[in-house]
C-alpha cells in the first residue's frame, strides 16, 4: 500500500470515528444526570442545556465534524466530558497496560503457535499431531471472555493463585523489582486467556504453511546437502513460512484489540479496553474518538510495519 | 573396486491410489573416476534413481535391494549414519528449477552451509573458499549476495554445481544440468562439467536426456525404461549401434544428437506396462506374443554389452550373405553386384547410397525377388528368402523408381489395391474394402466410389506414387523395398511422400531399404547408412556417423560434392 492508500484509509476512519458514537441514543449529560448507576450528579434542563451549548453540541454535524478535524490537526484530541480532562492524558496513562497486553498476547501467542505448528508439521499425520490439533482447535474455539472468566474461577478465586483484578496491588507502595513481580503477576491471567485463543489460528497457519515447505525441491535439497536437523526446520522451512505469519499477525491485531477489550473487562484491567467500555457507558463522545482513533491507527501503523517486514524477509518483493 | 555398486534396487512408490514400481531389478557398479550415464524418457525413473542413492526417498516410497558405496551399504543407514555420506563424499547437481535453491537464502549461505557443516571453515576461510567455488564455476563473486529469484537459469546451473562441489565429492550425481538452459549456457555447462571432472577426477552420474551431452561426458550408458534397465553398455557404442529398440527410438526422438536427421518420436505414451511382460512391448515394433507374458532380464552379450529383450534386442530380419549378380554383355562379365553382406533390423530405415550404376537397383531387384542372384543366401525372418515368406502378409514389399510403369495404366485405382489382396487370398470382401480404404487414407489420397473407378493413367505422377505406396501397405509388410521412389517427382511432391512414409515407417514399424543417390534424403531418412560403389559395399554405419565421421575416401568425395554449398 502506498503512503496516499494509508492516508484515505485514515481519513474514512476519522469520520466514522465520528459519526458512529452520535449515532448511539442518548447524548453525555442524559447519561450523567442519572441512568449510569453508578454516578449521582444530576442536571437540571437548564444546566443540561448549558452543557450542550457549552461543548457545541447543539450546532450542526458538518461544522462539528470540521471543528474536530481541526482540533486533530493541532494534536488536540478534545477534552473528556466524563472526567474532565483532556482525552490525550486520559489515553496515554492507559495505553501501556494496553501495550503490555497486546506485546505480551502477540509475542506468546506465536511462540505457542510457531513451536506447536512445526510440532505437528514435522509428524504430520502422526498420533502427535492429530492430539495438539484436537487441542488447539477446542481451544481457540472457545470464546475469550469465556476462557477468562474459566481461568478466573480456577485460579484465582478457586485456588487463589492469582488476583482477581487490577493490575497493580492497590496502595502496595512496590517500588523497583517488587512492582515488577506484581505487575507480572496481575497481567498472568489476562495474556494467558488471550494467547491461547490467538494461539489456534497461527498454529494452523504454521502447521499448514511447513506442511507445503516440507515439499518443496528445496527441502530435499537441503537433506541432501546432510545439514543438521536444526539447520534444516528452522533457517530453511521456518524461515519461508514466517512469511505468510506475518502478514497474518498484523491482519490478526484488529481482532486482538476485540479481545483486549473483553479480556480488559473481565479482569478490571485498566487498560484502553476498559476505558472504551467506561466511554460507552456514558456516552462520552471525544474519549471514544480518541480510543477509536488510537486503536485504528495503530492497527494500520501494525499493517505498514508488516509490509516493510515482508520485504525484509522475503527478497523476492525488495526490488518491487 | 568400484566405488559404487547398486544390486537389484527395486523402488516402489505409495502415495498414489495404487502403488508405483518406479525402479525394478537395478543392477550397475561404477569405478572411482568413471563416468555414467543414464538415458529415458520423463518418468523412466532417472531421478529416482539419483535420489535413492543419495538416500532420499522419503518415508512413502518402499526401497529394496543394496547400494553399496565404497564397502558400506547405504540404505540401512540410519538417517544421522547418512549425513556423513552426504554431500561431503556424494553430492549431487539437482534437476535445475525455480524452487531448488530456498528462496529466502542467499547464494553465499546456500553455498557456504556445506562447508560449515562438514569441513567447518568460519569467516575468512569460509568467504574464501566460497569466493574459490564461484570463480571454479565461472560466476562473479558480485552474485554471492544475490537470491535465488534475481539469477538467470545458466547462473543457477552454476550455483548448483558449485554447491556440489563444495565439498571435493567423490561422487557427483548430475541431474539433467542442460535442460532449459539456451545454446549458450549449454555449452558452457558441459564444458565445466567435463573441465571439473577431469581436474576434480570424480565419479560421475550423469542424468539427462540430452544425448549429445551424454555422449561428450560419459563412458558408460544405461538406458530406463519403465523403471528397468533395458539397455547398458559403452556410451559410444551404444549411441553407435543400439540394440534395444527402445534406445534406438530414444536417437531418432534426440534432435541435437544428429541434426539433420528429421525429427520421430517413439508412438504412444509409456504406461506403466503390463506387470507381467516386457514395459515397452506395447510400443515396440517388433514386440511379439511372448514379449506380452515375460519380462525379459538384463543379458550379457559379446563386448560387455547388455540388453533386456527377449529377442535379443533389435532382430535381424534380412540378412544377406555373399550375394553377387554378373550380368554377361557381349563377351564381357559385368559385376554388377559383388559379393554383398548386409543385414536389415526390424524397423529400422537403412539408407543405400550409391552413384547410378553402383549396383543399388540390382540389389533391391534381387531382394525384391525380381531377378536372381548368380551366388550368395539371403535369409528373411531367419528362413531362406522365398516367394512363399516375401508374398504374404508382413512380407517383403517393393516400390520403384517410375511410378507410371510399375502400375499397369490400364489399372482402376481400387483394382491395383485389390489385386495383391486377392491374389494372397487375404481376407473377406469387407476385409479387403476396409484395407483398401485404410491404406488410401494413409496415403492422403482420397477413397470415395468416384476415385476408386479411376483409371491410373488418369493421375498425377505424385498420386500414383502414393497409390504405388498404398499398394504395397496393403500387404502390411515387415520389410518396404524403396528404389528412388521420389527421383522422378518434383520437389513438393517429393517432400510430401517421404515425409509421409518416414511417418508411416515411424508408426507401423516396418523397416526400410531405402535406395537414393541423394545425400540430402539420406540424411533425413535413414537410421543406417550403406555406401555402395561398383557392385561392392564401401562403408557402413550410424547415420550420424557416416555423416560426421566417414572412413572411407569415396564416402568423403561423395559429402564433399553434396554438401560443398553447406560450406560456403
Amino acid at each position: 500500500m502506498t503512503i496516499f492508500e494509508y492516508f484515505i484509509t485514515l481519513m474514512i476512519i476519522l469520520t466514522i470515528n465520528f459519526f458512529l458514537p452520535r449515532l448511539m441514543p442518548g447524548d453525555p449529560f442524559l447519561h450523567l444526570s442519572g441512568e449510569a448507576g453508578l454516578e449521582f450528579v444530576t442536571f437540571t434542563a437548564e444546566q443540561r442545556e448549558y452543557f450542550i451549548a457549552h461543548y457545541g453540541l447543539d450546532r450542526p454535524m458538518s461544522e462539528q465534524y470540521f471543528r474536530y478535524l481541526s482540533g486533530l490537526l493541532r494534536g488536540d484530541l478534545g477534552f473528556s466530558y466524563y472526567y474532565k480532562a483532556d482525552v490525550a492524558a486520559i489515553i496515554l496513562s492507559r495505553i501501556p497496560w494496553t501495550l503490555l497486553m497486546v506485546t505480551a498476547a502477540t509475542f506468546f501467542s506465536l511462540l505457542l503457535g510457531i513451536f506447536l505448528g512445526s510440532f505437528s508439521a514435522w509428524r504430520r499425520e502422526a498420533w502427535q499431531d492429530k492430539v495438539t490439533y484436537l487441542l488447539i482447535v477446542i481451544f481457540s474455539e472457545i470464546p475469550v471472555f469465556l476462557l477468562g472468566i474459566m481461568l478466573l474461577i480456577v485460579f484465582a478465586a478457586g485456588l487463589g493463585l492469582f488476583p482477581l483484578s487490577g493490575a497493580i496491588t492497590p496502595f502496595s507502595g512496590y517500588t523497583g523489582f517488587a512492582l515488577t513481580k506484581d505487575i507480572l503477576h496481575h497481567a498472568m491471567l489476562p495474556v494467558i486467556a488471550l494467547s491461547l485463543t490467538r494461539a489456534g489460528g497461527i498454529y494452523l497457519l504454521v502447521r499448514n504453511s511447513l506442511t507445503t515447505i516440507l515439499a518443496k525441491d528445496y527441502m530435499r535439497t537441503a537433506r541432501a546437502k546432510g545439514l543438521s536437523e536444526g539447520r534444516i526446520r528452522y533457517r530453511h522451512a521456518l524461515k519461508n513460512a514466517m512469511l505468510p505469519l506475518v502478514t497474518r499477525v498484523t491482519m490478526q491485531l484488529g481482532g486482538m484489540v476485540g479481545g483486549v477489550v473483553l479480556v480488559e473487562n473481565i479482569f478490571a484491567y485498566p487498560g484502553l479496553g476498559r476505558l472504551m467500555q467506561e466511554a460507552v457507558f456514558v456516552r462520552d463522545y471525544p474519549l471514544l474518538q480518541g480510543i477509536f482513533l488510537v486503536l485504528a491507527f495503530s492497527v494500520l501503523t501494525a499493517n505498514l510495519l508488516a509490509d516493510l517486514l515482508y520485504r525484509f524477509l522475503d527478497p523476492r518483493i525488495r526490488e518491487i | 573396486m568400484p566405488a559404487l555398486e547398486v544390486d537389484s534396487l527395486h523402488v516402489k512408490y505409495h502415495s498414489a491410489s495404487q502403488p508405483v514400481q518406479a525402479l525394478a531389478d537395478i543392477s550397475f557398479s561404477l569405478a572411482p573416476g568413471e563416468t555414467l550415464g543414464i538415458i529415458g524418457e520423463s518418468g523412466s525413473g532417472k531421478t529416482t534413481l539419483a535420489l535413492g542413492l543419495m538416500g532420499l526417498l522419503d518415508n512413502k516410497t518402499s526401497v529394496a535391494g543394496k547400494v553399496i558405496y565404497d564397502g558400506s551399504e547405504l540404505l540401512s543407514l540410519d538417517e544421522t549414519k547418512r549425513k556423513a555420506y552426504r554431500w561431503k563424499r556424494i553430492a549431487m547437481v539437482f534437476q535445475n528449477s525455480l524452487e531448488i535453491l530456498n528462496p529466502v537464502l542467499n547464494v553465499q549461505e546456500q553455498v557456504g552451509e556445506p562447508l560449515v557443516k562438514h569441513l567447518g571453515l568460519k569467516k575468512l576461510e569460509l568467504e574464501n573458499k566460497i569466493n574459490e567455488l564461484l570463480d571454479l564455476v565461472g560466476l562473479e563473486r558480485d552474485w554471492k549476495t544475490a537470491f535465488p529469484h534475481q539469477l538467470s537459469g545458466g547462473m543457477r546451473q552454476r550455483v548448483l554445481l558449485a554447491m556440489a562441489l563444495a565439498c571435493r565429492p567423490e561422487l557427483l550425481l548430475v541431474d539433467e544440468p542442460t535442460t532449459s538452459l539456451d545454446p549458450i549456457a549449454r555449452r558452457e555447462i558441459i564444458e565445466l562439467l567435463e573441465r571439473l571432472q577431469k581436474e576434480y577426477g570424480f565419479a560421475m552420474v550423469l542424468i539427462s536426456h540430452d544425448l549429445a551431452c551424454v555422449a561428450r561426458l560419459t563412458r558408460h550408458l544405461l538406458v530406463l525404461y519403465g523403471g528397468r534397465i533395458v539397455e547398458a553398455g559403452k556410451t559410444e557404442i551404444l549411441l553407435e549401434d543400439p540394440l534395444h529398440p527402445y534406445t534406438r527410438g530414444l536417437i531418432n526422438a534426440s534432435p541435437n544428437f544428429f541434426a539433420f536427421r528429421d525429427l520421430w518420436g517413439i508412438p504412444g505414451e509409456p504406461d506403466g506396462g503390463n506387470a507381467a511382460g516386457c514395459a515397452f512391448a506395447p510400443r515396440c515394433v517388433q514386440s511379439l506374443e511372448q514379449c506380452r507374458s515375460e519380462i525379459p532380464v538384463l543379458q550379457l552379450l559379446s563386448g560387455g554389452r547388455k540388453v533386456a529383450c527377449s529377442q535379443g534386442g533389435i532382430m535381424t530380419l534380412l540378412e544377406v550373405k555373399g550375394v553377387s549378380k554378373a550380368y554377361r554383355l557381349h563377351n564381357k562379365t559385368i559385376q554388377a553386384v559383388n559379393s554383398i553382406d548386409l543385414e536389415i533390423r526390424h524397423g529400422e530405415v537403412l539408407g543405400l547410397l550409391g552413384e547410378t550404376g553402383s549396383g543399388k537397383s540390382t540389389l533391391a531387384q534381387i531382394l525384391g525377388r525380381i531377378i536372381k542372384p548368380s551366388a550368395g543366401q539371403i535369409t528373411f525372418q531367419g528362413k531362406p528368402l522365398n516367394g512363399e515368406l516375401t508374398r504374404r502378409e508382413k512380407g517383403v514389399q517393393l516400390v520403384m523408381q517410375d511410378p507410371f510403369s510399375s502400375i499397369s495404366h490400364r489399372f482402376k485405382v481400387g483394382q491395383t489395391l485389390r489385386e495383391p489382396l486377392e491374389i494372397n487370398k487375404v481376407g473377406s470382401e469387407q476385409e479387403r474394402e476396409r484395407r483398401i480404404i485404410e491404406a488410401l487414407t494413409r496415403v492422403q489420397l482420397p477413397f470415395d466410389e468416384l476415385f476408386l473407378n479411376r483409371y491410373c493413367y488418369e493421375l498425377s505422377g505424385g498420386q500414383r506414387q502414393r497409390l504405388a505406396i498404398a499398394r504395397a501397405l496393403v500387404m502390411k509388410p515387415a520389410l518396404l523395398l524403396a528404389d528412388e521412389i521420389t527421383s522422378m517427382l518434383d520437389p513438393s511432391s517429393q517432400a510430401n511422400i517421404l515425409r509421409l512414409l518416414k511417418g508411416l515407417q515411424n508408426l507401423e514399424g516396418f523397416a526400410m531399404l531405402f535406395i537414393t543417390h541423394s545425400l540430402d534424403l539420406a540424411r533425413k531418412v535413414a537410421d543406417r547408412i550403406m555406401v555402395m560403389r561398383h557392385g561392392s559395399i564401401l562403408e557402413q554405419g550410424s547415420t550420424q556417423r557416416i555423416f560426421t565421421r566417414p572412413c572411407c575416401c569415396y564416402t568423403k568425395d561423395l559429402l564433399a560434392a553434396a554438401f560443398e554449398h553447406e560450406h560456403n
